[in-house]
């Protein structure tokens, strides 16, 4: 079977002729580095994205804190994991790289921090 | 008065990436002056990942590859100020500040300008209609979901394909809401393919180019879009004029250098790009102010907007040093095939980066430097494409008693 990718690794979005019987890949024109095949490959077998997305923060300077999985996850759980986003809370402060919630859907999909929060100034600014 | 070595406008990623070059080679007077609460500018609001992937071999998050800067800022005691607002520049580089704690004046050697851009809104593209709630453009939607905490609708129309309206039709759909179509008014799209692909394509979200917005109804709140086809000779096609039931409308269509401040001291603009007019470093027609950035010219990948900032600071360096000498003025032409080139014009010998940005995509394409027909640099690209800066970098030795500069793309 024959079918174009637009390889989604960097902004060069290289644009990808495939050749593929099943799950094997048999020939691919277009890629400017090798993480391309790897990107067409999971592409045939479960297509993998990152999540991204925010969390509700108490008493931060920043109403939310923006979220991501660590590792890509695959495509059809990036609905329900931002469903599941909503429901969260976290007190600030909150360090970049911290964990906000862990194993969701029991599919070991976790959601790290992305944004320092600071806890919130109380004190009157002169 | 308080004087200052370098006084950096902006405290986005140019203003940011310019104040550590700056201290890294040798400049301690330094003050960054930020209107946000906050440094880092924009990339706050920009959470999707894909940033760094040239400066750090990482793909970040915008907060992520922000902090990394502001860590370094912070390390190095690089002194900024926050919640502060220029409200005034001029030519002989005074500037006047507004915050809380009142007005204050700054004089400066070096002025940097990096205030970024801003959006194109409704009013500049002039779409009729009612005036209704529900019409935001793609930046301030982004803030209010990603920093604000506020859901700006359910059945969104986005007009327009830039990245940041792409990349909010897929936050969008992870917030829950649903987003119905994306109207391009060009018959290519003016963000990246990658972005098409994984913000629209993953999400059955369409992409229709050749369409626009050519009404808008609602009272109070938009209840309704007209959707038309736009023709070959670019008119716009009755017969395929729809109505599309929606609650918001989002535009991407566009984003302007912010340059009001360059205007009141004296800058030269250049009409394509919007920013500044300068020469191989960065400079202004005034000496002492440079540029970087999105004030500059509007960037599509943050990290040219770092290496843009780091590359500038060499010619602050020699101009604080007074060895910014003009050897040979270069004039450069522009030709067939290109929207615009920065820099406009070379006045000391140095390696040269070229940024262009192409009229139409295409395949195949050879960008050719050329004196009265004799070539100096040529470079190929397999594909090019409107959405994406080009970059080249040509020696000074090929530059080298060159008065003319003609470039084209074939």
């Amino acid at each position: 079977m024959n079918r174009k990718f637009v390889c989604i690794i960097c902004p060069n979005s290289c644009q990808l002729k495939v050749e593929y019987e099943d799950k094997t890949i048999k020939k691919i024109i277009g890629a400017q580095c090798p993480k391309g095949e790897a990107f067409v490959k999971n592409e045939i077998t479960n297509p993998l994205r990152v999540f991204v997305g925010s969390v509700k923060v108490t008493n931060g300077n920043f109403k939310l804190v923006s979220v991501k999985t660590p590792n890509p996850i695959p495509k059809k759980y990036l609905k329900h994991i931002g469903k599941i986003t909503h429901s969260l809370e976290i007190a600030a402060p909150v360090a970049i790289g911290q964990t906000i919630a862990s194993n969701l859907l029991n599919e070991k999909i976790d959601l790290v921090a992305t944004r320092k929060v600071r806890k919130k100034n109380l004190s009157i600014k002169k | 008065m308080t004087e200052k070595d370098v006084i950096i406008i902006g405290g986005g990623a140019a203003g940011l990436a310019a104040a550590l070059a700056c201290r890294e080679r040798g400049i301690k007077d330094i003050l960054i002056i930020e209107r946000n609460a906050y440094l880092g500018g924009i990339l706050h609001q920009c959470i999707h990942d894909g940033f760094g992937l040239e400066k750090f071999n990482a793909s970040l998050t915008g907060p992520e590859y922000a902090q990394r800067y502001i860590d370094l800022v912070m390390s190095k005691k690089i002194p900024y100020l926050l919640d502060s607002m220029v409200l005034d520049l001029n030519a002989k580089k005074e500037i006047l500040v507004t915050n809380r704690q009142g007005l204050h004046h700054y004089h400066a050697k070096v002025i940097i300008l990096a205030m970024g851009c801003r959006e194109r809104t409704r009013g500049a593209i002039a779409i009729p209609g009612t005036r209704p709630a529900g019409i935001y453009t793609a930046g301030v939607a982004q803030e209010l979901i990603n920093l604000k905490n506020y859901m700006i609708g359910r059945k969104v129309v986005i007009l327009g394909s830039g990245d940041i309206g792409m990349i909010m039709a897929r936050r969008l759909m992870l917030e829950g809401a649903e987003v119905l179509l994306v109207a391009e008014k060009l018959p290519y799209s003016s963000g990246l393919p990658r972005n098409i692909n994984q913000c629209l394509y993953d999400f059955d979200i369409p992409l229709l180019l050749n369409h626009t917005v050519i009404d808008i109804k609602g009272n109070g709140r938009i209840s309704e879009v007209a959707l038309a086809e736009i023709g070959k000779r670019g008119g716009i096609i009755k017969k395929s004029k729809r109505k599309i039931p929606c609650d918001t409308l989002l535009l991407s269509v566009g984003l302007i250098p912010e340059n009001e401040l360059s205007r009141q001291a004296g800058v030269i603009l250049n009409p394509i790009t919007g920013g500044p007019e300068v020469d191989e470093r960065g400079q202004t027609n005034i000496s002492g102010i440079f540029a970087c950035g999105n004030v500059l010219q509007v960037h599509d990948i943050v990290d040219n907007v770092s290496l843009e900032a780091e590359y500038i600071t060499e010619g602050i360096i020699d101009y604080l040093q007074g060895q910014l000498k003009k050897h040979q003025a270069i004039q450069i032409i522009l030709s067939n095939g290109l929207r615009y080139v920065v820099p406009q014009k070379i006045l000391t010998l140095k390696d040269t980066i070229f940024s262009f940005r192409v009229n139409q995509p295409g395949k195949k394409k050879t960008l050719l430097f050329e004196e009265n027909n004799t070539l100096i640099h040529k470079t190929f690209f397999s594909r090019v494409n409107p959405a994406e800066m080009l970059r080249v970098k040509l020696s000074s030795e090929e530059l080298e008693n060159i008065k003319r500069l003609t470039v084209r793309l074939v």
